[in-house]
């Protein structure tokens, strides 16, 4: 059957090295035509309710993604040879090719209403740059306490300045953030910049991804080489693993691209996530290879002997470790089906890789006589250190079953307290490092304005002209004032603002009038006086065109999808206690908005295909072994490990994010393959000695070697991630390495006792 | 011979250029004339369509009265608002400057107060819609350098196509002007912007003669960028009504003149 596929391999390497040379050619040829896709809105499907209504409110409401250009200077930004600086930035601005210059949001492009010898002037904040002193005076003092300004364009201590950028579509972002900044460079002296806004921070994202993957994968594709060689010595035959990596890596990426799949940051990650799982068997391979070539002085026979033994645990491994990632397809996060679908792919064609590849490639290019020469003794001795430690190993596991049980049970306690505590929350701004320039500006001008973060409140009626209601206006201004009371919510506006502004100027500047006027007649002669003498489209961000539906900008210094999902569950408790007159209804939009609903479906979907996963791989474990108990058992180690990882994740506080929760398919993959060696391994023994006390004799040797090799290598290679810009790329080093050295550590310990314990229901003497 | 004969044909070409720049001026002239300044004065109840890209719209219903002080220059307008109707009763008043700003008058009869609004910038638009003041009381032909293009046939029209460029910096960097030949009367401009595209179109739909004014009654302006348009009937038209000097004042805004808004 399926052996005859190696057996084949071994007899015709050249064959098999054509075809998959041939077949590389094929899906290489399918990748050219890449298509980059870094936008986090399409982790929900074009047609999701949330998203539908975000694109809906955006039109609506003639709103654009943004980027925010900041501007700080020490002691305050009004001054002449400042202000002169931002008229001449925002001048090139509004030239770049993408920015919607008629939106641009900036002291120059702005209008503001003020009175002017008893004439109402509705002009630019800023008409042209301040000459003199007095003349930087009036425009501070124009803005000063300006709610439809203050803590949006201009900080409330004078310090910080921020133009709002908008942009004609997200994925330019990365280019125009760069266009911004250099402008900025040009013109600034002493004074700081800051460039930010989600869309930055997305799409710089994607774009540092690629340089990620282009410099990560290779680098973590090295060192699992460069161990590999310290392990088996022999480059030509280290070089295999390799090879078969990136071939089964190229399948797999020429097929989604060519299925006209675009390359998402989930899809991005699919190298990262191979190159490990592919590699797992073959050091299997090599690992035997290396340690039974004494035993037959000739790569063929000790290759038959080595493929024959690891033959099933390696199709049980891949199929366990696929069904985990293809358990993914049931999410309902679209980049996250074709993610775990095509990593399932990637690690069936590593399977057959390793089974056809593989030794027809050592067949065919390793010297024979330089093998005989580095491998011909059968000397264990020369590996004492990890043998012996074996060796001591197996005796404490051995005598101490009764003791590890129990400790596995208190680490588990003890890691489901850890999971309850798990907090889920996420920020894409959170996914560059600490000082990133990204998160620097983020911080800065978190610190001077309002919040950089803008959910949309959309309150909509059933009528035309509803907004204009009195009651509804002063509902509005209620709300944004409880608002306000919300940590981290900096600023909060809408047409009540520019409404009560214009009572107040009408008024004499009276602060008595600073409020929402009583009759529908005056709000709506405010409106019109405003619109009669700024452009019709001023009061579009804030309202419909028919005044049915009004929005409400709300900042927020903080970005993390908690802070968000706080403003919102505030905002409905509010409403429900509070209903709004004239039925209005609420709605939410923006992209700080979207992110939490996304994320919600992650974590749920995750923890779904995660529990169907478990199943999965359980059936097939039971179905393999053709045994209940032996399925039952099998799971122990991989338990453990997940509860213990996720525990921790919990205990210290780390945020569950989108990263960690794609690594819990990885996790259940990778941990199963161990315990599957080992186990068959146990049961090849047994078959062999008879009974339970000449089985675990010495059983710490071959499989216990390869499985810690294994651990090594991966733990080891993949910690060049850890330098990595990315977060995400950072957490996935981090989780290779916890995850294997811990299922190595709970196969290892684990099983044995467990076995031991259920010898009577395993039928073992 | 030769010599002469190029001569003969360059002083020939200044010659009709110059003619033709001057053709254009004078065409622009009579066409601002005949839209702007007919009669001695004007009455007329205005529809305007505000009309944004998803086909919402907002209703401005008004009487506007106008009173020329010399044909080409300065004019007087009058606005009474009758919709939206929680702004029933707010009144305009526009006093058409030539070289200078406008003065502009707004009365806000919730908290009967008029106010003066700066008026600094006559391409703003007129009362929300696509139209700027300009485009509803005209340009001074000499702010503009005009150019014969061709003649041409636009929706029926046999028309002159004339280039004005501004002198000066302007909303637009150009205009190209389809002149009515029997009327003179514009029945398409295209605004060009700093880039060479056309960013805002008007189109004359209707026109009747009114008292012998060829008038156009139904006219639209679109923004190509934001596709958002207005579209303006006017009905009840009179010309030479009469209307005297003091209606164009602040105590009027206050207090409607009845008898000629009806």
């Amino acid at each position: 059957m399926l052996k005859k596929l190696t057996e084949f391999s071994i007899e015709k390497p050249k064959t098999v090295i054509i075809i998959t040379v041939l077949l590389t050619i094929l899906f290489g040829a399918m990748a050219t035509g890449i298509k980059i896709d870094t936008d986090p809105e399409n982790m929900l499907s074009a047609d999701n309710y949330a998203r539908v209504f975000h694109d809906e409110v955006k039109e609506r409401f003639g709103l654009s993604d943004f980027i925010v250009l900041g501007i700080t200077a020490s002691d305050s930004v009004f001054n002449v040879d400042t202000l002169a600086r931002v008229e001449k930035i925002t001048n090139d601005i509004l030239e770049i090719d993408g920015v919607i210059a008629e939106d641009v949001l900036s002291p120059t492009t702005t209008n503001n209403v003020v009175l002017e010898d008893d004439t109402l002037v509705v002009r630019k904040i800023m008409p042209s740059a301040p000459k003199t002193d007095q003349e930087v005076q009036k425009l501070r003092n124009e803005l000063a306490g300006n709610p439809l300004f203050e803590g949006l364009m201009i900080s409330e201590d004078g310090q910080a300045l921020a133009l709002f950028i908008p942009i004609e579509s997200k994925d330019l972002s990365f280019r125009i953030a760069g266009q911004v900044e250099e402008i900025a460079l040009k013109y600034l002296g002493g004074e700081r910049h800051y460039v930010t806004g989600l869309p930055v921070a997305e799409d710089t994202f994607g774009y540092e991804m690629f340089v990620q993957m282009g410099i990560s994968a290779p680098l973590a594709g090295l060192l699992v080489f460069l161990i590999m060689l310290y392990f088996f010595k022999k480059i030509s035959l280290v070089v295999s693993p390799m090879i078969m990596s990136m071939i089964s890596i190229i399948w797999t990426m020429g097929l989604l691209i060519g299925t006209g799949n675009t390359v998402h940051i989930m899809s991005s990650m699919i190298p990262i996530f191979l190159m490990p799982i592919s590699v797992v068997d073959s050091v299997h391979v090599l690992s035997e290879f290396h340690d039974n070539y004494c035993r037959y002085n000739n790569k063929k026979d000790t290759l038959l002997h080595v493929m024959n033994e690891l033959f099933k645990p390696m199709l049980y491994t891949s199929l366990t470790s696929a069904a985990g990632f293809a358990s993914l397809a049931f999410t309902p996060i679209p980049p996250v089906r074709v993610f775990g679908l095509f990593v399932a792919f990637g690690i069936a064609a590593a399977w057959l890789l390793t089974v056809t590849f593989v030794p027809a490639y050592i067949v065919l290019t390793v010297n024979e006589e330089s093998l005989k020469k580095s491998y011909s003794s059968c000397d264990t001795e020369k590996t004492t250190r990890l043998i012996s430690i074996l060796k001591l190993l197996e005796k404490v596991v051995l005598n101490n079953g009764g003791k590890i049980i129990f400790a596995s049970f208190v680490i588990a306690l003890v890691s489901i307290y850890g999971i309850t505590k798990i907090n889920v929350n996420d920020n894409p701004v959170n996914w560059f490092k600490k000082n990133h320039k990204i998160r620097v500006a983020d911080r800065v001008l978190n610190e001077h304005l309002g919040g950089t973060y803008m959910p949309f409140l959309v309150l909509t009626g059933a009528e035309e002209g509803v907004i204009k209601d009195p009651e509804v206006m002063k509902y509005i201004d209620t709300l944004q004032k409880e608002l306000r009371a919300v940590p981290n919510i900096g600023k909060t506006t809408s047409l009540a603002n520019v409404v009560k502004r214009i009572n107040y100027i009408l008024h004499g500047e009276d602060p008595a009038y600073d409020v929402v006027p009583d009759t529908q007649e005056e709000i709506a002669q405010y409106l019109f006086l405003y619109l009669m003498s700024g452009e019709p489209d001023d009061l579009d961000n804030f309202v419909d065109y028919d005044y049915t539906s009004a929005n409400i900008w709300i900042q927020s210094k903080k970005g993390d999808n908690q802070e968000i999902e706080r403003i919102v569950s505030f905002t409905e408790d509010y409403m429900k206690k509070n209903p709004a007159p004239r039925g209005l209804k609420s709605g939410w939009a923006g992209l700080s908005y979207i992110n939490i609903i996304w994320q919600k479906a992650m974590v749920g979907g995750m923890l779904k295909s995660l529990l169907g996963s478990f199943v999965i791989v359980f059936i097939l474990m039971a179905i393999l072994f053709r045994s209940f108990i032996w399925g039952l058992i099998s799971m122990i180690p991989l338990t453990v490990t997940i509860l213990f990882t996720y525990g921790v994740v919990g205990l210290i506080g780390k945020d569950y994010d989108m990263p960690i929760a794609i690594l819990s398919s990885l996790t259940l993959g990778l941990s199963v393959d161990f315990a599957i060696h080992f186990i068959e391994r146990f049961r090849l023994r047994y078959a062999v000695a008879g009974n339970y006390q000449d089985t675990v004799d010495g059983i710490f040797a071959e499989p216990a070697r390869a499985i810690v090799r294994n651990a090594v290598i991966i733990a080891v290679g993949f910690l060049p991630l850890l330098f990595a810009s990315l977060v995400p790329y950072k957490t996935v080093g981090m989780f290779l390495a916890t995850i294997m050295l811990l299922s190595c550590t709970s196969t290892l310990l684990l099983l044995l006792p467990f076995i031991k314990m259920f010898k009577k229901p395993l039928g073992l003497k | 011979m030769k010599k002469i004969f190029i001569t003969l044909i360059i002083a020939l070409s200044f010659a009709t250029a110059a003619y033709a720049a001057k053709d254009a001026v004078q065409i622009m002239d009579k066409s601002n004339n005949v839209y702007f300044y007919s009669g001695d004065d004007g009455r007329a109840k205005v529809t305007m369509r505000l009309v944004n890209k998803s086909g919402k719209e907002r209703l401005r219903v008004f009487t506007m009265l106008r009173k020329d002080t010399t044909d080409g220059g300065e004019q007087k307008y009058y606005i009474y608002f009758y919709k939206p109707k929680d702004v029933k009763r707010t009144t305009f008043l526009v006093l058409k400057k030539m070289g200078g700003d406008d003065s502009r008058w707004l009365f806000i009869p919730v908290i009967n107060l008029v106010k003066r609004i700066a008026a600094s910038d006559k391409h703003s638009s007129f009362v929300g819609s696509d139209f700027s003041y300009e485009d509803v009381s005209g340009r001074a032909t000499s702010d503009d350098t005009h150019e014969f293009i061709k003649e041409d046939k636009v929706e029926g029209y046999d028309v002159y196509v004339i280039k004005s460029t501004p002198k000066e910096k302007a909303a637009f960097t150009y205009v190209m002007n389809y002149i009515d030949k029997a009327t003179y009367l514009p029945v398409r401009r295209e605004y060009f912007n700093n880039k060479g595209a056309v960013y805002k179109v008007f189109e004359a739909l209707e026109i009747q003669t009114v008292q012998g004014y060829p008038t156009i009654t139904k006219r639209k302006m679109m923004d190509v960028k934001k596709n958002h348009y207005s579209l303006v009937e006017f009905s009840s038209i009179e010309y030479n009504v009469g209307i005297k000097d003091n209606i164009f004042t602040e105590r009027y805004l206050k207090k409607p003149p009845k008898k000629y808004l009806r």
